[in-house]
């Protein structure tokens, strides 16, 4: 065989690019006609490869000039010169002093633009650092613009800061890396600060000197002039607003916070007047419509191009500028509800907090935010209370157990105090975790949820083997006071609270397909709520026997007087009741799906690999790890559910008709909640119209369609309006 | 096994295509896993170890490190490393491998 040794061919332009280890034994020969025509003759489809290199690993490779794949090709194909920024100041590409005012607000909107889109999960190297001038404030002459470059590096180092210490993003959230820039670090943020601060003061001279007096005629041109100094007064003093707002988070005071949403209000009033200049500032220059990246100056999209990981080049289609200030103002608004976090006390009504703070899939700096706020470095709960203290509280709270009672003889008992610290102890972790997997984005919440039920279920032992002991204890010291099960009613609700949980965001994940999710709402309706209304009535009970325990000591101390209180409202009873509410639009649910399912108006799988069984067995599996409540097997569900044990068994008119009294019921139970919240408004939206649809199709309604029903999750999460078609 | 094959008038046939055919095999077996470095269509060079083919000359490379064009002024000094990369075959314009891979090959033929 001959191999064409075509050595000298272009090795000149070859050798220039190749390391020396590859240089070294650099006697490269060409066989590309050899090679191509060894490969001709194999066969169709057949891969040539190494024993250990199959057709898997194969699949991960990156698929070279692929616009998709394959990042160095851009940089390719361009026209133009890619410079960084001593290239361009050299070559004069870019201007480091003498900048006009439309040129500084278009910098500036380009790079809020390019903060924004970095907060959004693309990497820094494709959004920030696009802009030269942040590569190195030092070499900016320009005050305003070197004050705004290192006030924006600023708040992507504390903004970077904060979501790496809340962890809590994944690779989808956040783009944590630098790539060796340098984040004004060598500058510090009290000096950035003033530095913005004395650009403002100047711009307001000038603002203030070109307005407009009365009875004067206007000079159009100076009146631009004023706009236009108002356009970057705005926009550095905004700047200087938000930095500020971010080192008061890093403080460690809880005034700090307060002080925090203060700044956010003023940056807030700031966003009318960028949002009516933005037109003031300079456009990109060339045609963006051919598919090329829009070049402004001073940012070069592609001067990066090299940096970017061999993975997907993730495009980062930096957010056009009309929508800077939409977000702004949405991010403002996140940022000030964190700072509400502060004004609540209790563990439970802080879980809360986070639940529905998440329920708005918010950013990942304003999720990150709240949990820098929540447990500061010293592992307090906003930096004052401890986390043992804040659990004793929840518990005295949710089932006032008498080790915590001070009237009870346990409370000043060596042992006793012994066994709640240690258990409280015990619990700090888990909570803390719960709290962060509230944090975290909606999709990896779920899956999180599922992994914590383990520590919830050997919580929930030690919980159960605690009040043992506590219960000896105190039958020996008071034999007419009891402790069973408090302490485990506590940890029992969490558990179920975490269940439900997970289930119910299957739905708003639309991980669901409808033939599942009749056995969803039915695990749902007939098992966890009501564990959850029986774990919630124990505690209620437990709270008012120690109630009645307080009042009698008290009525002994005092000369009995009558203090008949009004009966008071009950601690949990809103709980109870939206749970009530909860489990009839499950059952609703469930028995709709049954009887749609009687009626052929759901569309079941071929079943062919996998059943019903192991699908609804992958639905519940996080739920073996927990010991109470026990988790139904499929077989057991099936038993449970089984229709023919009614008799005579039920059609599905009657079913329909069960579902809307179900509905009808969780109506009457919302409609008499006081003082409604935005969640019964958004379940009575789904209720009513079943109630109807549900009647329609039990009195036979288009019985004989074959069109699937429609499934309408837009009024509420986790409950579908029913739409028959 | 072998005789009684060849005496069947297909296989005849086929006979000098299979050795061909188990010639390149061969060839490109012998290939496998050395340094290799091929240059695309837009100029760009990459160096890695060769992994796999197939009939299109698609090849995949290990460890692969990119090499911009050495008219690229001032970017073209550090390669970028790429890991597992697949260069289709129609843009493959020119493949070298080291020398001494290719001697130590031609004896083994």
């Amino acid at each position: 065989m001959v191999m064409k040794s075509s050595v000298e061919e272009d090795e000149g332009g070859w050798g220039l690019g190749i390391p020396e280890k590859m240089r070294n034994n650099a006697d490269w020969v060409d066989i590309t006609q050899d090679f191509k025509g060894a490969c001709k003759e194999l066969k169709l489809g057949e891969l040539l490869h190494d024993k250990l290199f199959g057709l898997f690993e194969a699949m991960s490779a990156i698929e070279m000039m692929d616009p998709k794949m394959d990042a160095g090709m851009i940089g390719n194909q361009v026209n133009r010169k890619v410079l960084n920024f001593e290239q361009a100041v050299k070559d004069e590409a870019i201007r480091v002093k003498d900048l006009s005012l439309p040129e500084l607000i278009g910098i500036v909107d380009t790079c809020f633009c390019c903060l924004i889109t970095w907060l959004e999960g693309h990497s820094l190297a494709q959004t920030v650092f696009t802009c030269l001038y942040v590569h190195n404030p030092e070499l900016i002459l320009d005050p305003a613009l070197k004050a705004f470059a290192l006030g924006i590096l600023k708040v992507c180092d504390i903004a970077r800061e904060k979501v790496n210490k809340a962890a809590v993003f994944e690779e989808e959230d956040f783009q944590a890396m630098t790539y060796g820039f340098k984040m004004a670090n060598n500058v510090t943020d009290l000096r950035v600060t003033g530095m913005l601060k004395d650009v403002e003061d100047e711009l307001q001279r000038k603002v203030k000197s070109t307005r407009s007096r009365q009875g004067e005629q206007r000079d159009p041109e100076v009146e631009l002039d004023h706009q236009q100094c108002l356009a970057l007064f705005s926009r550095i003093k905004f700047t200087r607003l938000l930095l500020t707002a971010l080192i008061s988070f890093t403080k460690k005071e809880t005034s700090a916070v307060s002080e925090a949403q203060k700044l956010m209000s003023q940056a807030a009033d700031l966003l009318p007047a960028i949002h009516s200049t933005i037109q003031y500032g300079i456009q990109s220059q060339n045609d963006t419509t051919k598919g090329d990246h829009p070049i402004m100056m001073g940012f070069e999209p592609l001067v990066n191009q090299r940096l970017l990981p061999p993975t997907f080049p993730r495009y980062a289609k930096i957010i056009k500028r009309e929508e800077m200030v939409s977000y702004f103002s949405k991010l403002i608004e996140r940022i000030k509800t964190v700072c509400e976090v502060i004004n609540t006390t209790n563990l439970h009504s802080i879980l809360d907090f986070f639940c529905e703070f998440s329920e708005q899939s918010p950013c990942v700096l304003s999720r990150s935010l709240l949990q820098t706020t929540f447990l500061i470095d010293n592992k307090k709960v906003f930096g004052t209370h401890l986390m043992q203290d804040m659990i004793k509280d929840a518990l005295r709270y949710f089932v006032s157990p008498p080790v915590l009672s001070p009237k009870c003889s346990l409370y000043n008992n060596h042992q006793a105090k012994d066994y709640i610290d240690s258990f409280v102890t015990h619990c700090s972790r888990p909570f803390c975790s719960l709290i962060q997997i509230h944090g975290h984005n909606r999709a990896r919440q779920r899956d999180k949820l599922g992994h914590i039920l383990e520590e919830f279920a050997t919580l929930q032992d030690e919980a159960e083997k605690v009040d043992a002991a506590l219960h000896g204890l105190l039958m020996k010291l008071e034999p007419q006071r009891q402790h069973l099960a408090c302490l485990g009613t506590w940890v029992l609700y969490h558990n179920l609270r975490i269940m439900i949980h997970y289930l119910l965001s299957g739905f708003e994940l639309e991980l669901y397909s409808m033939h599942e999710y009749y056995y969803i709402y039915w695990y749902l309706s007939e098992f966890l709520y009501a564990w959850l209304m029986s774990t919630l009535s124990r505690a209620d009970s437990s709270q008012m026997a120690e109630e009645r325990i307080v009042e009698e000591q008290q009525q002994k101390g005092r000369s009995s007087k009558k203090s008949k209180k009004k009966k008071k409202a009950r601690p949990l009873g809103k709980e109870i009741t939206m749970s009530q509410a909860y489990q009839n639009m499950c059952a609703g649910m469930y028995k709709t799906m049954i009887a749609l399912d009687m009626d052929g108006k759901v569309r079941k799988p071929q079943f062919e690999l996998d059943s019903e069984q192991v699908r609804y067995e992958h639905r519940f599996a996080p739920f073996n790890s927990v010991v109470t409540p026990p988790p139904v097997h499929y077989i057991q569900f099936k038993e449970m559910s089984d229709l023919k044990k009614y008799n005579p068994p039920p059609r599905s008119a009657d079913l329909y008709t069960a579902a809307s009294k179900h509905f009808q019921q969780a109506k009457l139970i919302l409609e008499n909640v006081s003082s409604p919240d935005a969640e019964v408004n958004r379940i009575l939206k789904v209720a009513k119209p079943n109630i109807v649809v549900m009647k329609l199709l039990a009195g036979g309604h288009k019985k004989e369609t074959k069109a699937l029903p429609e499934f309408d999750f837009s009024a509420h999460k986790y409950f579908p309006i029913v739409k028959i078609i | 096994m072998a005789a009684d094959n060849e005496e069947n008038g297909t296989e005849m046939q086929i006979e000098p295509e299979e050795s061909a055919y188990s010639l390149a095999r061969h060839k490109l077996e012998h290939l496998l896993n050395k340094s290799m470095r091929i240059r695309m269509t837009d100029g760009r060079t990459l160096v890695g170890l060769f992994l796999c083919t197939d009939r299109d000359c698609n090849v995949i490379l290990g460890s692969a490190q990119e090499f911009l064009k050495s008219t690229d002024s001032f970017s073209q000094a550090e390669p970028r490393v790429l890991g597992l990369a697949m260069i289709p075959g129609h843009h493959v314009v020119s493949i070298q491998v080291e020398s001494e891979n290719l001697q130590s090959g031609t004896h083994g033929l």
